[in-house]
This record gives structure tokens, sequence and C-alpha cells, in this order.
């Protein structure tokens, strides 16, 4: 236990001085300000704001910094892997834990400290059209397709030697699966699905039922990865 | 490179016997769980044994094949050095060792224990040099060894007083809290074997650990490695170097393509690689001298080739070195020629010995124990009379 709270610590800590996390961070907070602005002045609707904000700036910045920062999580490191931590008195479990909690942990305080204050200033200068309980359901859709992304592209990382090969597949299969889903009519399972649909959402005029479906079906996956990852990484050959 | 042996033993010996005083090491032994019992169980050894693997393989990828059923067994407080050129599958069987892979067939004991991925409180008692180990660069040698002392659970005043020893002991104080990413080869080395030395480690795995070091550092990294062996320590060594082994290992095997074509104690190895051989320069009758050196031992158990002065006699049976020396001496009285220089070919050991094991190869005799084959060779004692007694196959 005390190996995997300090290798949390050191990943967090390995984040938190990660340029990609603080590039990321200014590029969510800059244009977050700017649309504050904007629908301050020309009385824009909360929903509508949020949502094209989600759209516009948080849903692909995020995708691209959560891919790359999952994707290269495990194989990032391999040699110190076994040189320096895992040839000491470290479980594999606790290793790979370790990497998927900072790493969830990370991209959700991020996620949760922009988008709290913006969520708070848009009601409060926009036209609010938004229900809360409505925000809350739809912060967290958003917040289960970043975990699900985390945790697909950390399971990645410790399939994949290459990190660059797992930075592309993360990349190209999100991609690929949201043109699937649509041509299967699975709208509610793909990205741009659930990012377009996100100003009924905020409005709160989506059914408790459907959130939940789609909260549930993230979720579901985002636990699978996390045990594929953990069991293939206890089998790995270092 | 500047290591300081006498002062790491000393420090070292210091917080050993603080240690000592609370059962750290006594806790970390009781926590395993019970030996999972296998087929194999009725051929183990027991706790004389460090390290023992049984018909050890591993296939990459179902084609490259580093280990070929290897079996080794690694006594208790010993320094055991293992031989052979790269690719040989040194590396690989340390990597076994410490469950950083598994096996594709056999099995691997480590401290009386399976040793697995999962091993954690095993690999507490064992410390690690790599070849050139790898760091988390932007750490500094102190960051990098607390970080050490955390993840294998040193209590927090006990690491300090530790690091600061390791540190100096290694000569790293003065860069103690530069970042690791502008270390030479050597430096690293040295953090290396700090890291391997934090949690005072039982079993000691050096993968070649004069790799990247000057020669005055490879001299005193064997040096250190003589100062940490003993003391309830067991120390394996891999490297290509047998000199290095020489110097300082109690016992050596030699791995090749994945197999282990020798095992043995070192006196028997060097025993093995001198015997043979006795080079002479002489001045005077030498015609004289040739004509007589048959004399030297039965007939047809002699050979030696002349260059100009020089005479490199052979001798085919395993007799002590030290009465073909006299009876050489005697000759060379005898034949009335002035002896300028006499070579018993230590410094050719590793060539001489190498040699030794590819002309017994070539004649179907292997040096390799079969004791895992062996009901009977694993009974008490056996195995110290392997050692002590010469090769299996003696001199067939």
């Amino acid at each position: 236990m005390q190996a995997y709270l300090y290798l949390l610590r050191l990943d967090m800590e390995q984040l938190a001085r990660s340029w990609l996390v603080r590039i990321w961070i200014l590029l969510l907070v800059g244009p977050a300000g700017f649309f504050v602005v904007v629908a301050a002045n020309q009385r824009e609707l909360a929903s509508e704001t949020l949502a094209a904000y989600v759209a516009a700036v948080l849903a692909p910045l995020s995708w691209l910094v959560v891919a790359v920062l999952s994707a290269s999580a495990v194989n990032g490191e391999a040699d110190v892997i076994a040189d320096s931590i895992l040839s000491r008195s470290v479980t594999r479990r606790a290793y790979i834990w370790s990497k998927f909690t900072a790493r969830v942990g990370v991209f959700l305080a991020v996620y949760v400290v922009v988008t709290v204050p913006l969520v708070y200033l848009v009601l409060r200068f926009a036209v609010d059209d938004a229900a809360i309980e409505g925000i809350v359901w739809g912060l967290l859709t958003v917040a289960s397709l970043l975990v699900f992304l985390a945790a697909f592209g950390i399971a990645l990382s410790a399939i994949f030697r290459n990190m660059l090969a797992s930075v592309l597949t993360v990349l190209v299969s999100t991609v690929a699966s949201g043109a699937v889903f649509q041509f299967l009519a699975l709208d509610w399972m793909s990205t741009t699905g659930v990012v377009s649909g996100l100003p009924e959402t905020f409005r709160g005029e989506v059914s408790v039922a459907e959130q939940l479906r789609v909260l549930v079906v993230f979720g579901v996956l985002s636990v699978l990865a996390t045990v594929f990852g953990i069991a293939w990484f206890r089998r790995k050959d270092l | 490179m500047k290591l300081a042996p006498s002062s790491l033993r000393r420090s070292l010996r210091a917080v050993r016997d603080d240690e000592s005083t609370d059962g750290g090491r006594a806790q970390a032994a009781g926590e395993e769980a019970p030996a999972v019992a296998t087929e194999l169980a009725g051929r183990r050894a027991g706790p004389n044994y460090v390290v023992e693997a049984y018909d050890l393989t591993k296939i990459y990828d179902n084609r490259y094949i580093a280990l070929n059923a290897l079996n080794l067994r690694v006594r208790k407080n010993s320094v055991y050095g293992l031989v052979g050129p790269n690719g040989a599958g040194k590396s690989t069987a340390f990597r076994l060792m410490l469950g950083l892979q598994r096996p594709t067939a056999g099995e691997i004991r480590v401290l009386g224990r399976p040793m697995g991925a999962e091993s954690a409180e095993l690999r507490r008692r064992i410390g690690f040099l790599p070849t050139a180990p790898a760091f988390p660069r932007h750490m500094t040698p102190i960051s990098y060894l607390q970080f050490v002392s955390k993840i294998v659970g040193l209590p927090a005043e006990r690491a300090k007083i530790r690091m600061t020893t390791l540190l100096q002991s290694v000569d790293l104080t003065d860069v103690a809290s530069q970042r690791i990413e502008g270390f030479s080869t050597g430096m690293e080395t040295r953090l290396g074997i700090a890291a391997a030395l934090m949690n005072d480690p039982e079993l000691l795995v050096l993968d070649e650990p004069t790799y990247g070091l000057d020669p005055p550092g490879r001299r005193q990294m064997i040096e250190l490695i003589r100062e940490l062996s003993g003391r309830d320590r067991t120390i394996i060594i891999a490297t290509h170097i047998l000199n290095d082994v020489e110097r300082v290992c109690t016992d050596v095997g030699v791995i090749a393509q994945g197999r282990l074509i020798y095992d043995g104690a070192m006196a028997e190895m060097r025993r093995l690689a001198r015997q043979n051989s006795i080079t002479v320069e002489i001045e005077g009758n030498v015609a004289s001298f040739e004509r007589r050196i048959p004399e030297l031992d039965e007939p047809g158990s002699v050979r030696w080739e002349r260059v100009g002065s020089e005479v490199r006699i052979t001798f085919l049976r395993a007799n002590a070195v030290t009465e073909y020396l006299k009876r050489l001496l005697d000759l060379v009285e005898r034949s009335g020629v002035e002896l300028l220089r006499l070579d018993t070919g230590t410094h050719e050991v590793e060539e001489a010995f190498l040699r030794r094991l590819e002309e017994d190869r070539s004649r179907g005799v292997l040096r390799a124990p079969d004791w895992a084959a062996q009901e009977g060779a694993l009974e008490p004692g056996a195995e110290e009379a392997d050692r002590g007694g010469g090769s299996r196959s003696g001199a067939a």
C-alpha cells in the first residue's frame, strides 16, 4: 500500500510538472474567459454557451492531451519500470493501479477546476436557461468520456511497447468508433453524438434514463479497459 | 570513479547492527505465502541455496531461445559469477530471478520461494543493479534514493541515515542534489549500487557492474564487491569478463547459448584453466631440452610447440600444476639450459578456460551440473562434493 501511495504521488507530481498539462490548462482557461465575456455581452444562452465551449475547446483539446498522456503512461517509462521500480518490492498491480488513479485523478481535477468556475460565471452573466441537474448530468457525461479515454489509453500503454503506436491507436480508434457508432445508429455512444446533444442535456430536456445509459455504458467500458490493462500488465515480460 | 569500500563496510555494518535489533529482515522473511508444492518439490535442495533454477527456459515470441533448460544453484553467502558472452542469457536469467519476466518453462526459486511478478515481499530482500541502469531523469540522487527507500518500505529516519551513508560511500555526495540526467555512465552505475544497497539486501544481483567504468573504477568496483560479500549476503555477478569474476567470486558458472556449460568453484576453474599449459623461455641447448620434454609425463600425454626460445608445453593429464612445475624445473637443470621466463598462464585464464571448455564440449564432455536430473545429487553434502571434487565428468 505504501508503495502504491508513493507511486501515485510520484506520478501526480510528474503530471503537475508536465508542460503538456500546463499548456492544456492554459488553453482551457483562456477560451473559457472569452466565452464568458461573449456570453455576457451578447446575451447568449447559458446552455448553448457551455455546450459550445465543450464542443469547440474542451472536448478536442482534452481528447488530444488525455490520449497522449494516458497512452504513454506505462510504455513511456518502460526502462525505468524494470530497472528502478518493479525490480524492487513493488507489485505490478500497485504500479499499474497507481498509473490509472493518478492519471484519471489529474484529468478529472483539471476538468473540475476549469468547468466549475466556468459554469458559475456563465450562469451568472449569460441568459440562464440551464437546469442545475441538467448541468450536473452533462458534466458527468463529459467526465465519463474523459475517464474512458484515459482508461483506454493507459490499458493500451500497458499493452504496446511503442509509445507512438499506443497514442495513434487511441486517437484513430476513438475517431473511427464515432463514425462506426453513427453508422450503426448508436449516436448516443459516440463522442460527437454526446457532445452535440449537450445543449438539451444542460437544459434538463434529456431523460434521466438516457443519461444513465450513457454513464453506465462508459463506466462499464472504463472498468473493462482498466481490468484488461491490469491483467495484461501483470503477465507482461519487462 | 572513487568508491570507498572501507567506509562503506563500516557504515553498512553500523546500519546492519541497527537493523538487526528490530528484526527488519525477519519480518520480511515471514510475509511470503507458503511455497506452492510443485512436481519439482522433491528435488529441491533447501535453504542452503539462495537461487535455484530448474530447467529454466525462456523463448521470446516463439522464435528466440534466450534460456535453454538452465539449471543453476547459487550457494548461500557465496559470490557467484555468471559468465558468458553478450546474448548468452545472463540478463534474461536475472530478469527471471527478479520476476520481471515469466519463464516459458521450468521454475525459479529465490531465497527458498518461487519468484513471480507479484513477489514484492521477496524482492524486498534483493538488491539489483541492472546494466546501464535507467533512472527517472528529473530526479536527483537524493530524491531517487528517497524514492527507493519509500517503495522498499524503509522507515524515514533509517532511510536518511542509510542514504547519506551510501551517497558518501559511492562518492556522490557532491552531486547529490544535481539532476541525474547530466550524470556519466560511471556515476549512474555508482548510484545504481547505492540504490541496490538501500534495503540492505540478502541477495545482491549485479548485472555487468563494471559496465562503463574506467580501469581504476573497475578495480574499485571489484574491491567494493569483495567488501560487500560475506556477512550473510549472497552476491551474483553477471559479466562477460572472466577476469573480473576471478578476482572476486567464490563460485562460477559459464553460460553460453542459454545453457550452463560450466558450474563449479572458482578454485576448480583456475585449476582447469591453468593445469594444462606451462610456457618457458630458455637459453642454451634448447634442442636437448626439447628432446627430453616427453619425459615430463607418461608417453603420449605431453605436447609442446616451440617458437624461437619459447616453448609452450601442454599436459594432457589432470595432475596438479605444481607437480608438473617440479618436473619441468628438474628437466631445465638436467638439460643445462638457462631459464629466462616461466609462465603458468595466469594472465590467460579466460582464454585458457574457455578453450578448455570448448575442447571438452567437442569431446562430448559436459562440465555443467546435471544435479537437477539426479535424485541422489541433492542429498545433503552432495553439492559440496560436486564443487570441491572437480568436474563431474573429471578428466574423461
